[in-house]
């Protein structure tokens, strides 16, 4: 599957090699699950190099080679403690981009076309692989959603980050919920979905099936919010992750979470492919209608009926959203 | 009045290393009473080290023995200094005060655009400054002193870093210890949930 404009990212590939978008990222490899009961899973340092070592990624290598291992196995605790950390700087990142206002920004109007279109009993938000869950704690502290029968709820398969995303929310009396699971199963699931940063790690077939995933009965919309690509997102990500970020790990696949992400016309052709009874396009690629990119934008998708409500509940933000098919 | 200014801009300098080290370092929503104690440990990291450099201008002072001529060879080097740490200083308030305006993209282009840029930049500022400061001076007693406030205020945000570290290690190192659910990952059943929306 192409993910974006190939001339300058296979130079990329050639120049730094860190920034090769065929790689994963640490994070992906370095904790696993069982599929099906979603416990840990052991991991091995060895299996980790030799993924990077394949793609001479120096400084995968480094950042992996600092990560305490017991006879082989990755120390958990220390993976978790890691996870965590790199989490609290991603928020700060999230903080700085104005995560939370700009997801509102388009969830409130697809909150207020599903209530025009008769949906008046509770609605549930569900953030699928909300990490420490920021998104959501955001959405709960600063709007009224949760006083209009919004639910506001958080998906992820780590149970480490579930945890901390419960406890930020108690110690602030939040009220939004986190649950360690599968978003799509029949007890998470909800009306919305919405992720941040999440959609660039489904690659290939996963991308689709991820998508398919979100055609249940009860679900009318989904907005996935990640990197915009172009030639200097890399360039960018690197200095401002070189500033903002202490840890190996984050510097690494920061940047080449930006490098990896999809470019609009993938994720538009993989919802509309996979999730066709949506009517899927981008929303907020461009500022203020000029040709410069937003850093983030967003895949929406919406039950097709719906899409002339959504484009009147945007109002004079409707420019933003591009042709919904 | 320039060692007063400089006095101020070292203080401002501190309360903002002070923020910069603790971001990141806590994941709570409402941070403000978070930050202002970051704004606390700055400017009382800049205090200290200002009453550092004015302990060790003034034994100078007393062991010269050209009082007079010191005095004003001061005050021209911390003029000088003032011409790059004064635009400097001018452009991260105007960044910060941007954010005040109400469109996220220029609050986030401030991040990309100016804050960022500005923090990286600055140990060259500091650097630059000092030295167009002490480069005229005609004593040696300026030079050795600029040096010696130089390496204070390079040093200021490193250990307000490591300050910041150590408390983080150690939250983290208690986040990580509570008791773990069988075959599951830490913390999962330890959290209180919160309330039911």
């Amino acid at each position: 599957m192409a993910t974006g404009v190939a001339l300058p990212r296979a130079t990329l590939a050639h120049m730094f090699r860190s920034w090769n978008t065929a790689q994963p990222e640490i994070t992906d490899l370095i904790i696993g699950y069982d599929p099906v009961t979603l416990q840990r899973l052991p991991v091995r340092k060895k299996d980790v190099t030799a993924i990077f070592e394949k793609f001479q990624n120096r400084q995968a290598l480094r950042a992996i080679d600092q990560l305490p291992a017991r006879n082989g196995i990755l120390d958990g605790s220390q993976i978790d403690r890691l996870f965590l950390k790199v989490h609290w700087e991603m928020q700060r990142l999230a903080e700085e981009f104005y995560h939370g206002p700009r997801v509102y920004e388009v969830l409130r109007a697809l909150i207020a076309t599903l209530r025009a279109g008769g949906h008046s009993g509770p609605l549930r938000i569900v953030d699928v692989g909300c990490g420490i869950g920021y998104t959501i704690r955001w959405l709960a502290a600063c709007t009224p959603l949760a006083s209009q029968r919004v639910e506001l709820t958080g998906v992820d398969l780590n149970g480490t980050l579930i945890a901390e995303a419960n406890r930020l929310a108690s110690a602030e009396q939040l009220p939004c919920r986190f649950v360690h699971g599968d978003a799509f199963s029949s007890d998470h699931s909800g009306q919305i979905y919405l992720s941040t940063g999440v959609i660039h790690h489904f690659r290939d077939e996963a991308l689709g099936d991820f998508l398919l995933r979100h055609d249940r009965p009860e679900a009318h919309a989904f907005l996935h919010f990640d990197f915009q690509p172009w030639f200097l997102a890399p360039f960018g990500s690197w200095f401002f992750h070189f500033l903002r970020m202490r840890t190996r790990v984050a510097r690494h696949d920061g940047v080449l979470s930006a490098a990896r992400a999809h470019s609009a016309s993938t994720l538009v052709r993989a919802a509309r492919n996979a999730a066709p009874n949506f009517a899927s396009g981008m929303y907020g690629q461009k500022i203020w209608n000029t040709p410069a990119p937003r850093v983030f934008h967003a895949l929406v998708g919406i039950r097709r009926p719906l899409v002339s409500a959504l484009r009147s509940q945007l109002g004079r933000r409707a420019s933003r959203l591009a042709d919904l098919q | 009045m320039k060692l007063p200014a400089l006095y101020l801009l070292a203080l401002l300098d501190g309360m903002l290393c002070g923020v910069r080290v603790s971001m990141g370092r806590c994941a709570l929503i409402h941070k403000r009473s978070y930050y202002a104690r970051a704004l606390v440990r700055g400017l009382l990291g800049a205090q200290l080290i200002s009453t550092i450099a004015l302990v060790a201008l003034l034994s100078v002072m007393l062991v010269s023995s050209q009082r007079p001529e010191l005095r004003g060879d001061l005050e021209e080097a911390a003029n000088r200094m003032l011409w790059v740490f004064v635009p400097y200083a001018l452009l991260v308030l105007a960044s910060l005060a941007a954010r005040i305006l109400p469109s996220t993209d220029i609050r986030s282009a401030t991040s990309v655009f100016a804050l960022g840029p500005l923090t990286a930049i600055r140990p060259a500022v500091m650097i630059l400054g000092v030295f167009y400061g002490i480069v005229a001076s005609r004593l040696a007693e300026t030079r050795m002193l600029g040096l010696f406030v130089l390496l204070l205020m390079l040093s200021l945000e490193f250990f307000l870093d490591r300050l910041a570290g150590r408390t983080q290690n150690r939250e983290l190192d208690q986040l990580v210890r509570l008791p773990r659910p069988s075959g599951g990952s830490r913390l999962r059943e330890t959290t209180k949930p919160p309330p039911a929306s």
